[in-house]
Formats: C-alpha cells, sequence, structure tokens
C-alpha cells in the first residue's frame, strides 16, 4: 500500500520540483508531471461532480507519457512472443487499464503529502534514457525513483520506474512469469479482466 | 630395484598431492587457466555491492556466465559479465543483483525480456535492477517511524 502510494508520488510528482541539468526526457517527463500535480491540486476539480472528469484528464495525461505497449510487452517478458497478435494487442489493453486504474484510485487519496521533488539527471544511450530523481515526502522521507524511458519520434516515454532499486517491470513481469508458470494465459487475462472495474470507461 | 620402486611410488603420490592442492586453490580462488568460450556483455548498477569476478549469473536458476570484472564508473558500479556461447539475450532482459538466502552470497539473476532485438557480443544491458539495501531500508523505516510529526503536528526535534 505504502509503495504503491509512493509510485503514485513517483508518477505524479513535481508540483514543487527542484530543476537539475535537464535534458529533453526530463523536460519532458516533468511537464507531464506537472500537469497533473496541478490536476490534482486544482480545487475545482476536487468535487464529487466532477470526479470522472479529473480521472478522465488525468488518464489523457498518462496516455501521452507512458508508452503502455512497451511497458506490457515487456512485462509479459518471454511468453509475449508465444502469444497471438489478437492476445497481444488484448494484453496492451488490459495492461494499461489495470495500471491506470490503480494509480488513478490512488490519484483520488492524493491530499498533498509531496513535500519536494528533485531531478538527480539522466543519461542517455541511444533511444534510451534514464533520469534518476528523489521525493521527499512531507513527513521527511526520501525516495529514490528512476525512469526508464524510450525515444518514439521527438517524444521520450515511459516504460518503466524503479522505485528504492525495485523495477515495475520486473515486478510484473515476474509475477506474469509464475502465473503462466502454474497456469494458462486465458486464466491471467481473466484475472486481469477481474481487476479492472466495469464501469471505468 | 625394489629402492628405485619406492621412490617412484612417493614421488607420484607427491605429484597427485600437489595436484590436489592446485585444483582446489584454483577452484576456491575461481580463477581460470583459459579463457572462457563465450562472449562478454556490460552492465551498470547503482548499487553492485557484493558483486566481485566469479560471480555467477543465472537464468531460471541455471548459470549461463560468469563476471569478469567489476569497476567504478560515473559513480556507478559497472560489471563486465560473460556469457556462454548460444545463450541470447533479449534487449529488455533484466539483470538484478539478488542474495542466496538472507545473507548469503550475492549472484546475478536474467530475466528474458520480449523485445526483438538481442544484446550482441560487448552490448550493454541497460535494464538493470541494483543489490537490495536492507540497512538503507531498515534506517528509513526507523527514521520515517521517529520522523513522523506528533500529534500536534509538529515534526520531531
Amino acid at each position: 500500500m505504502k509503495t504503491l502510494r509512493c509510485r503514485l508520488l513517483a508518477l505524479v510528482a513535481v508540483g514543487v520540483s527542484l530543476g537539475a541539468c535537464a535534458g529533453e526526457p526530463t523536460t519532458q517527463l516533468r511537464a507531464t508531471t506537472d500537469k497533473i500535480i496541478a490536476l490534482l491540486q486544482d480545487p475545482a476539480l476536487k468535487t464529487e461532480a466532477r470526479n470522472s472528469e479529473r480521472r478522465q484528464l488525468i488518464r489523457k495525461e498518462l496516455d501521452q507519457r507512458i508508452d503502455w505497449a512497451t511497458a506490457a510487452r515487456s512485462s509479459l517478458g518471454r511468453h509475449w512472443a508465444k502469444r497471438t497478435r489478437a492476445e497481444q494487442t488484448e494484453f496492451v489493453s488490459l495492461f494499461s487499464r489495470l495500471l491506470e486504474e490503480t494509480f488513478i484510485d490512488k490519484f483520488q487519496t492524493y491530499h498533498g503529502e509531496l513535500d519536494k521533488f528533485e531531478y538527480l539527471g539522466e543519461k542517455i544511450l541511444d533511444e534510451y534514457a534514464s533520469v534518476k530523481a528523489q521525493i521527499s515526502t512531507k513527513d521527511h522521507i526520501v525516495h529514490p525513483v528512476e525512469y526508464r524511458l524510450q525515444k518514439s519520434g521527438q517524444d521520450w516515454r515511459v516504460y518503466d520506474v524503479l522505485l528504492e532499486g525495485v523495477s515495475l517491470v520486473k515486478n510484473y513481469r515476474d509475477q506474469f512469469d509464475e502465473i503462466l508458470a502454474k497456469s494458462s494465459y486465458e486464466k491471467l487475462a481473466a484475472d486481469l479482466r477481474a481487476k479492472i472495474p466495469q464501469a471505468s470507461p | 630395484m625394489k629402492k628405485a620402486y619406492l621412490e617412484f611410488v612417493v614421488g607420484l603420490f607427491l605429484a597427485i598431492g600437489i595436484g590436489c592442492l592446485a585444483w582446489m586453490s584454483i577452484k576456491v580462488a575461481r580463477k581460470e587457466f583459459f579463457a572462457r568460450k563465450g562472449y562478454q556483455v556490460q552492465a551498470a548498477f547503482s548499487n553492485g555491492s557484493g558483486l566481485r569476478r566469479g560471480t555467477p549469473v543465472v537464468i531460471a536458476g541455471v548459470e549461463i556466465g560468469r563476471v569478469e570484472s567489476v569497476g567504478l564508473a560515473d559513480y556507478e558500479a559497472r560489471v563486465r559479465i560473460v556469457i556462454q556461447q548460444g545463450v541470447v539475450l533479449q534487449g529488455d532482459t533484466i539483470a538484478s543483483i539478488k542474495t542466496k538466502g538472507l545473507i548469503g552470497e550475492k549472484y546475478i539473476e536474467f530475466t528474458p525480456g520480449a523485445s526483438d532485438k538481442t544484446i550482441k557480443p560487448g552490448g550493454v544491458i541497460r535494464e538493470t535492477q541494483p543489490a537490495m539495501d536492507m540497512e538503507a531500508l531498515i534506517g528509513k523505516y526507523i527514521q520515517g517511524n521517529l520522523a513522523k510529526p506528533d500529534d500536534k503536528g509538529q515534526p520531531p526535534r
């Protein structure tokens, strides 16, 4: 639960960001997180009536910055190639919906825990980049975060986030691998479908 | 004649003993006389504690290579790994530092990915997960508890 909250902050962050050596990946990442934090802090959107609107606005920002297809493919790991094209398309959709729902649910409970978000630096290797940052919460705890991004056209898009050195993709890859070793892809897809609220658009 | 035979047997016994000692020394120190067959890749870890020359690299618990060298580059642990010939690594293979048991020796685990691209000899494994710093985590947990503001909302002194 606490880890999830930190991941939320890692995805959101930046309302009070302190800059350092901002290259293109950092600049683009910062732009997205600035927008999301602004949406979270906007008092007009905090009302129950505009809850759904806020979710959709956050989702739009996440969709622009996160490379769901790469994250989903990498999370499924060696099992990806064994799936049909239709199953792969379905899996990307299920995976992105699962993460969005998980994070957006947490966004609803965000009450300004973030104190400071500092970018520590970035590294670019061909079309890949990593951006290191650290999040300080108001209860004086510092969490190191690392974003992994891939260049797609002019955009740098996030495909993995490491919090306290633990990779989100690795975490899901291990879990999916375990499930697929014991049962089938159909069971995994059914489990994912069950975790996504049907009511959500 | 008998004396010469006895001297030969003693000599042979001594030679076998020295051979065994040499073999054990090589095994314990994990030195190799001949270059290991395979190809080299590199990986950078933000925390490479516990890694050294000879550290095993595994996929699904099966050893597929060993650490060749560990050095510091740009304040990160830059690790050279020799991978067995025939083992193909996808571009998004994740290399993570693990511990055998709770306080056991370190090893590197590769988790195969799904990328169409593969890591070529001399290439870089870009997806790495550093060794977990248990002391820092425990410290953070303790510090976190101590640092929580008191009931009146005042930060701790």
